[in-house]
């Protein structure tokens, strides 16, 4: 398993990456594994407001609909429509295949560095 | 770890409020509990929380015949429920999460009445070899469900007018349905019960969870019923004995007018942030007519007309009417009515918006 070093993760196995005051998110290889197969991933539009700790979209699997809760407050700028298409980068690449992009940042949920996320899915298991 | 056994009955058969009661309960499941919650919708046809209404149901039919389109929060195709048909959810903290064993549940009621239910691949349940029982999953925060149909004595007619496909093309991104062979278990038991099935559930439920019952499950016959054995099975499941492990928990204890107001909503319903475009084309004594349209969140985007009418203003004239209306059969009915047109052709016009719904 995999737990890049460049990015912060929450408890709900997104993970966060800032680039120029952008925050992007993901969900990590921990998730894409624990989900199965993606099938379909319901995405939020371009200038849809984002809550922290609040769905933004979910994820389909042939186990299940998974929520997918926002670790930030902010206005979604980009959204990966790629993924429409082929939703299975989710599980191929997970930290390349990024779903959304959120700009004037307010809010943020309690985040973990990559060795405490790593800990935590190994409690998880 | 699973500590407490609850049971909830839904107190009636509105789906946009038994819906709401499964998401109460969601919420409400606490740490070490596991809920069990039955329940049953009057003529409805339930998709897939990603899924197109348009492409998987007549929705203009079901809706004028007094049926109810509703979504769920779970994945996978688009079922039909009518009052022979029983829904069971189990809802649960996401760690104790166990679909082998909620399946065993299904499994073991089924065959105290004496079915010959079988499991197949991960999540399906067969008997005979056909599938009488579709299942789904969601999770939320850390808390997660199993539902599904139990077919009893479903109206297969209706499942074939409201499931079948309508007769235009559409081209939409979402998952889609997976037809299969189902089968009523009043085949294989016919005096079946919905009330039965209920019964035995509840037997099952607190016999493979064994939270410190004493009623065991009545043996389990694996092969089909041996009729005496049936009956006796049937007795003791009438006997309705709930076992004092289990605790019920009553709908009045939630107040679920708002969430019952999101799974009514059309915006839940028909409003999906989902571009689409579907067309269908007919041809009448005054021309043919191919209608092309841009549906996103329920509106008609944009509306392409082609025909070799002789009213050379009609296509215009219609692609304007249709353009920003509701993608709903009242709304387009009203839209065409407006229109200066021939009788006949707002007649000809209107059946082809309906097919296309």
């Amino acid at each position: 398993m995999n737990y890049p070093k460049e990015l912060m993760y929450t408890k709900d196995h997104e993970w966060l990456k800032e680039e120029d005051g952008v925050a992007v998110i993901g969900i990590s290889e921990f998730a894409q594994d624990a989900l199965g197969d993606v099938v379909f991933v319901n995405l939020p539009q371009e200038g849809d407001e984002v809550v922290a700790g609040d769905a933004f979209g979910d994820v389909e699997s042939v186990k299940a609909v998974s929520d997918l809760l926002s670790p930030v407050t902010g206005t979604v700028c980009a959204v990966n429509e790629e993924l429409l298409d082929s939703p299975e980068l989710l599980n191929s690449d997970p930290y390349g295949a990024w779903i959304i992009k959120v700009e004037n940042v307010t809010d943020k949920e309690e985040l973990m560095d990559a060795d405490a996320y790593e800990a935590f899915c190994a409690e998880e298991g | 770890m699973i500590e407490r056994l609850l049971v909830c009955r839904a107190r009636g058969t509105d789906p946009y409020e038994n819906l709401a009661l499964e998401e109460a309960l969601l919420n409400r499941v606490g740490e070490g509990e596991l809920i069990l919650y039955l329940w049953q919708n009057e003529r409805t046809v339930v998709i897939g929380r990603n899924q197109n209404p348009w492409k998987e149901c007549r929705t203009a039919l079901l809706t004028e015949e007094g049926g109810h389109l509703a979504r769920r929060l779970s994945g996978g195709g688009a079922v039909f429920h009518d009052l022979g048909n029983l829904n069971f959810t189990f809802l649960m903290p996401a760690a104790d999460y166990d679909l082998p064993r909620q399946l065993t549940v299904i499994e073991r009621a089924c065959q105290s009445l004496g079915i010959p239910a079988e499991r197949s691949g991960r999540n399906d349940l067969l008997a005979d070899g056909r599938k009488f029982s579709g299942n789904a999953f969601y999770q939320h925060a850390g808390k997660a469900y199993h539902h599904g149909t139990l077919m009893v004595d479903v109206d297969m007619e209706m499942v074939q007018r409201y499931l079948s496909p309508s007769k235009a093309k559409l081209a939409a991104k979402g998952v889609d349905s997976v037809r299969s062979r189902v089968v009523n278990l009043r085949e294989f038991v016919p005096d079946l019960t919905v009330d039965d099935l209920k019964t035995a559930l509840v037997s099952a439920f607190a016999s493979v969870y064994d939270v410190g019952t004493s009623l065991a499950c009545p043996p389990i016959r694996k092969n089909l019923p041996n009729l005496s054995l049936r009956d006796q099975s049937a007795d003791w499941s009438r006997q309705s004995i709930l076992p004092s492990s289990l605790q019920t928990l009553t709908p009045d204890e939630f107040d679920l007018g708002g969430l019952r107001a999101k799974y009514a909503s059309d915006a839940w319903l028909y409003g999906q942030k989902l571009p689409f475009t579907l067309s269908v084309e007919d041809r009448f004594p005054w021309g043919g007519v191919e209608l092309q349209l841009n549906v996103n969140e329920g509106v008609i985007q944009a509306a392409k007309v082609y025909t070799d009418a002789m009213d050379e203003t009609l296509a215009p004239r219609l692609e304007a009417a249709l353009t920003g209306c509701v993608f709903r059969l009242p709304a387009q009915r009203s839209a065409l009515e407006a229109l200066t047109l021939p009788e006949e052709q707002k007649v000809n016009l209107l059946s082809l918006l309906e097919r296309s719904l």
